[in-house]
């Protein structure tokens, strides 16, 4: 049946029967569909069974070959192709199911498909909305950068009016939105008001300083009048014998003082005016030339830079062209002649102070400044009666002599500056010393009355007030001891030089006679004092040096001769002087080869403990006794020789044999050994 | 201004009992310490700080510590105040030394003067020692009672050096004697007068002695006679030594060798029969003190009118120079 139907369709197809056939196709569509699947299985594998059952029995029958089972046989064949059709169906069937299956699984899969790109978009729309959200988020208005009165004060001082919304305490959002602007725009309204302010102000000022000027062009006009009136008093002044205006022309000649010497000037007038001491004070110069270099001054400090490098410049090519030609020799010398005057002249005014002593001896101290080496020098010299007559005396009243060594190691002679050593060299001198007759000493106390202290030297030109205030009275007050000190040793040497021994002061302990005598007081010298054979010990010692003043004593008594080496220091007598001892009897003893006549100069030497009082008979009081240890020596030593004058027990005692050279004031007076 | 140390003196120097501190008396009163170990063994360079006393201190200003001596405990000191007594421990802790005991002896002279002492020996009696007085008397006290134990006289002048060996004691002075007494005994056991012999006396120095020494069989003495040995037995003069000197202060017969210094520029070192072993130049004028040890190193120290002590380590040349100050 099937196999008809086919057949019908196929031809049905050809005749263009669609109507039957497509019938038919759905017909069996749903057919497939709705018969179970399982089911036709069951009924394929039935069917196939039966079909190899009929193809058995046909063998069967075959085999028998027979009539009858030819009949059979084409009765069996009709069922088998009959059983083939129903495969047919069964087959076709089963093809729509799958093909059915298939299309539905296309359609469900494309439901998937949109249902995803559905859900793409939905994400992507989310993102976008996200980003959207972040940029709205950062937005940053301009009021922020404004800064503004704290949110309390706002509270508290705007007005009502404006405040009064958020008074609250919980806000919202709009509220607290509203809030900000409100404070924006008090905000604008503040400063407003302020640059009003301000401006008013500053109109003020502007008036005020126009007043000023005003004022100030009034004074201007006054001081001319005054001056006119101060003048117009100068006859009275005169007349009446004030001193106002010599002070005043003083004071003004202090003025146009370099700062050292301005320094000294104005603590040594104070000086002055507490001791009223006889100290002169004066401004020695000219006035005119000061107030030139004044000026010079503040113009060539101005220039001074350019100039150095300027200089050193020229030195380099100064060098190469002596290299070339010595011809221009001579016009450099002569360059450096003018450089070295320039760099050692002084400042046109000078300080003249004059001491003076209780005898009459003056003192003349005058204080240049040297402002190229920056530093003071002081020239000296001193005036004295012709009752110093004497060599010796002459000497140790020596401006030198007696300001040298005023304070330890300070002689005056090196340049206290240490940048001078290089100045100095580059106009071809070798140290300061080479210029003291020149130029007068650099004294160290000289710098500091000046207050300048080279010790802490910052390069700058600053001069101490209280340096000075604080040294000068020292200074002064030495100086007038050493002035008093050396007039008193003056005095005595005055004397010993014509062989007297002069009076001492009754405070010392001393025998009033003695047999040995002065014969010959001379000054004596460094060179001198070399060639005694005992001072190489004083001057490895430091004991004695250079700068100190040499004198020779003879003592003698008989033929018995003792030469005795003084040393007088600067600082009389706060240094004691020192005596080195030559014996010429039997021989020539000295400290150096006799204990007696080292135990001799050590009781001169040594322990004279006065102070300053003493200065008036110290070396008197010292000669004194030298000649009294002198007898004891020869007539400890050589009894038989020389008469016992002198009172002693013993000649010698003791291991070191030594010789009675104390003296005991007991009776007449005893000498023992200690 | 000379500095009053410039002219001081040593008259006396003695060593601590180990040997590690030396002690200086000078003209002024003070004693000087120094720290004798550390300075001859030096940590680095010596500055001249290192060369000048560990500490000083002053018995009596402008007393003259004319004679020094070291007993195992104490440090004796013999000056005209008196024989005075310091113990090592005060000594070298460089304190203010405190005095441990002090003797003074008894004034025989209505003088004025204090007596002096010029010399101390240890005797071989612990707690004795005998000391050569300026009253020219030898007195042996008892450190430990004060006690004078024994007055030896047999001087005319002061005593300027006593040296002691065993039971012989020599005693040199002023007066130009040289005693040799026998403790044992009670008088002078013979007596040497050098000054009476042409070839040993110098009439212009005088006739004292300024030292003595003594061993098993000779006596050594000299001053302003010429230094001299005698036979102990015989008395005979054996040996004029000849030096360059204007009087001996120091002379010392140790082992076989001669130690002598005075007024002059050397102080000597010498073989018995006078071979010179060694002339060492001395800082000071004349030399008043010079004491020498074996241990704990071998040293020589020689002082006197300078303020410098010279240091010898090997008995023949200088090796360093102390100062006072």
């Amino acid at each position: 049946m099937v196999k008809e139907k086919r057949r019908k369709t196929n031809s049905a197809d050809n005749d263009g029967e669609v109507d039957v056939y497509k019938k038919v196709v759905d017909y069996e569509e749903k057919e497939a569909l709705t018969r179970s699947a399982e089911d036709d299985a069951n009924l394929y594998f039935d069917t196939c069974k039966s079909i190899r059952q009929i193809l058995a029995d046909i063998f069967d029958l075959k085999v028998q070959n027979n009539s009858e089972a030819r009949l059979k046989i084409s009765e069996k064949c009709t069922q088998a192709c009959l059983l083939v059709a129903a495969l047919k169906k069964l087959n076709r069937l089963d093809k729509f199911r799958s093909v059915h299956a298939r299309e539905s699984l296309s359609i469900e899969k494309q439901k998937v498909d949109s249902t995803n790109l559905q859900y793409q978009n939905l994400l992507y729309e989310a993102g976008h909305l996200m980003s959207e959200y972040n940029k709205c988020k950062q937005f940053k208005s301009k009021d922020e950068d404004i800064e503004l009165i704290s949110l309390e004060e706002f509270l508290k001082e705007a007005p009502e009016s404006v405040t009064k919304p958020f008074q609250v305490t919980e806000l919202t959002d709009a509220l607290k939105h509203d809030r900000h602007v409100a404070r924006l725009e008090y905000e604008l309204t503040q400063r407003k008001q302020l640059a009003e302010l301000c401006k008013k102000l500053e109109d003020e000022k502007k008036q005020l300083a126009k007043d000023i000027i005003q004022k100030k062009n009034k004074l201007d006009l006054l001081a001319p009048r005054l001056a006119t009136v101060l003048e117009a008093t100068k006859p009275l002044q005169e007349q009446l014998g004030l001193p106002i205006g010599k002070l005043y022309a003083e004071h003004k000649a202090a003025r146009l003082l370099p700062e050292p010497l301005y320094l000294l000037y104005v603590y040594a007038d104070a000086f002055k005016q507490v001791y009223i001491s006889d100290i002169g004070l004066e401004i020695l110069g000219d006035q005119d030339d000061a107030q030139q270099w004044k000026e010079q001054q503040n113009t060539f400090r101005n220039s001074n830079n350019d100039e150095s490098e300027q200089e050193t410049e020229q030195e380099v090519e100064e060098i190469a062209e002596v290299k070339k030609r010595r011809r221009r020799k001579s016009s450099i010398i002569d360059r450096n002649e003018e450089k070295k005057k320039r760099l050692l002249s002084p400042h046109p005014l000078a300080v003249q102070i004059i001491v003076k002593s209780k005898e009459g001896v003056a003192l003349k101290m005058t204080f240049s400044y040297r402002y190229q080496l920056n530093i003071v020098t002081v020239v000296s010299s001193s005036e004295y009666s012709d009752n110093f007559s004497a060599f010796t005396a002459k000497e140790i009243l020596n401006g030198n002599n007696l300001l040298g060594e005023l304070f330890e190691e300070d002689k005056g002679t090196n340049s206290p500056n240490s940048g001078n050593t290089y100045q100095l060299k580059k106009v071809g001198v070798d140290s300061y010393s080479s210029l003291v007759t020149e130029l007068g000493n650099a004294y160290q106390w000289a710098q500091r009355i000046c207050g300048m202290d080279f010790l802490e030297q910052e390069h700058e030109k600053k001069f101490s007030n209280t340096l000075s205030q604080a040294s000068v009275e020292i200074v002064l007050k030495t100086i007038i001891k050493r002035l008093n000190s050396h007039v008193a040793l003056a005095t005595q040497l005055q004397q010993l030089e014509s062989n007297i021994i002069p009076s001492i002061s009754n405070h010392v302990d001393f025998p009033k006679m003695s047999v040995s005598s002065l014969t010959k007081f001379v000054s004596s010298s460094w060179s001198n004092f070399c060639k005694v054979p005992s001072s190489a010990l004083f001057i490895e010692n430091e004991v004695v040096g250079q700068s100190d003043l040499f004198y020779t004593a003879i003592i003698s008594r008989n033929n018995a001769i003792m030469q005795a080496h003084i040393v007088v220091k600067n600082n009389y007598p706060i240094q004691l002087p020192i005596f080195v001892l030559l014996v010429k009897y039997k021989g020539e003893l000295h400290s150096g080869n006799s204990d007696d006549v080292r135990d001799m100069e050590r009781a001169v030497n040594v322990g004279w403990c006065h102070g300053s009082s003493c200065a008036e008979w110290l070396l008197a009081a010292q000669i004194k006794c030298l000649c009294m240890y002198f007898d004891v020596y020869l007539e400890t030593s050589d009894p038989a020789a020389f008469q016992q004058n002198v009172v002693f027990f013993r000649n010698v005692s003791g291991r070191n044999r030594g010789r009675p050279f104390k003296f005991h004031k007991i009776g007449t007076g005893i000498f023992t050994q200690t | 201004m000379v500095n009053k140390n410039f002219y001081n003196t040593i008259l006396s120097l003695t060593f601590c009992p180990r040997g590690n501190y030396l002690v200086a008396g000078d003209i002024y009163g003070q004693i000087s310490v120094f720290y004798l170990s550390k300075i001859l063994n030096p940590e680095g360079n010596l500055t001249k700080f290192d060369q000048t006393p560990k500490h000083t201190f002053t018995i009596e200003n402008n007393l003259h510590i004319n004679s020094l001596l070291t007993t195992e405990q104490y440090l004796v000191v013999g000056t005209s105040v008196g024989i005075i007594g310091y113990d090592w421990k005060n000594i070298k802790n460089g304190k203010e030394a405190k005095i441990s005991w002090k003797i003074e002896l008894p004034k025989v002279q209505s003088n004025f003067e204090k007596i002096d002492i010029n010399c101390m020996v240890l005797s071989k009696d612990p707690g004795l020692i005998y000391v050569g007085c300026d009253d020219n008397n030898i007195y042996c006290v008892n450190i430990e009672s004060s006690a004078i134990v024994r007055t030896l006289k047999g001087h005319s002048d002061y005593i300027h050096d006593i040296y002691k060996l065993e039971n012989e004691l020599v005693s040199g002075g002023e007066d130009g004697l040289v005693n040799v007494w026998d403790l044992r005994e009670k008088d002078v056991a013979c007596k040497v007068e050098p000054w009476k012999r042409d070839n040993i006396a110098r009439n212009d120095l005088g006739k004292w002695i300024g030292a003595v020494s003594l061993s098993d069989d000779w006596i050594l003495c000299g001053g302003g006679p010429r230094l001299s040995l005698w036979h102990l037995k015989s008395l005979n003069n054996s040996m004029i030594f000849p030096l360059e000197d204007s009087g001996i202060h120091v002379a010392e017969l140790y082992e076989d060798k001669v130690f002598a210094g005075g007024r002059s520029n050397y102080f000597y070192n010498m073989s018995v029969n006078g071979n010179i072993a060694a002339e060492i130049p001395v800082s000071c004028v004349t030399v008043y003190s010079a004491i020498h040890q074996e241990n704990p190193q071998k040293t020589l120290c020689i002082a006197g009118s300078s303020p410098k002590i010279d240091v010898c380590t090997n008995f023949t040349y200088k090796d360093q120079v102390l100062s006072l100050y």
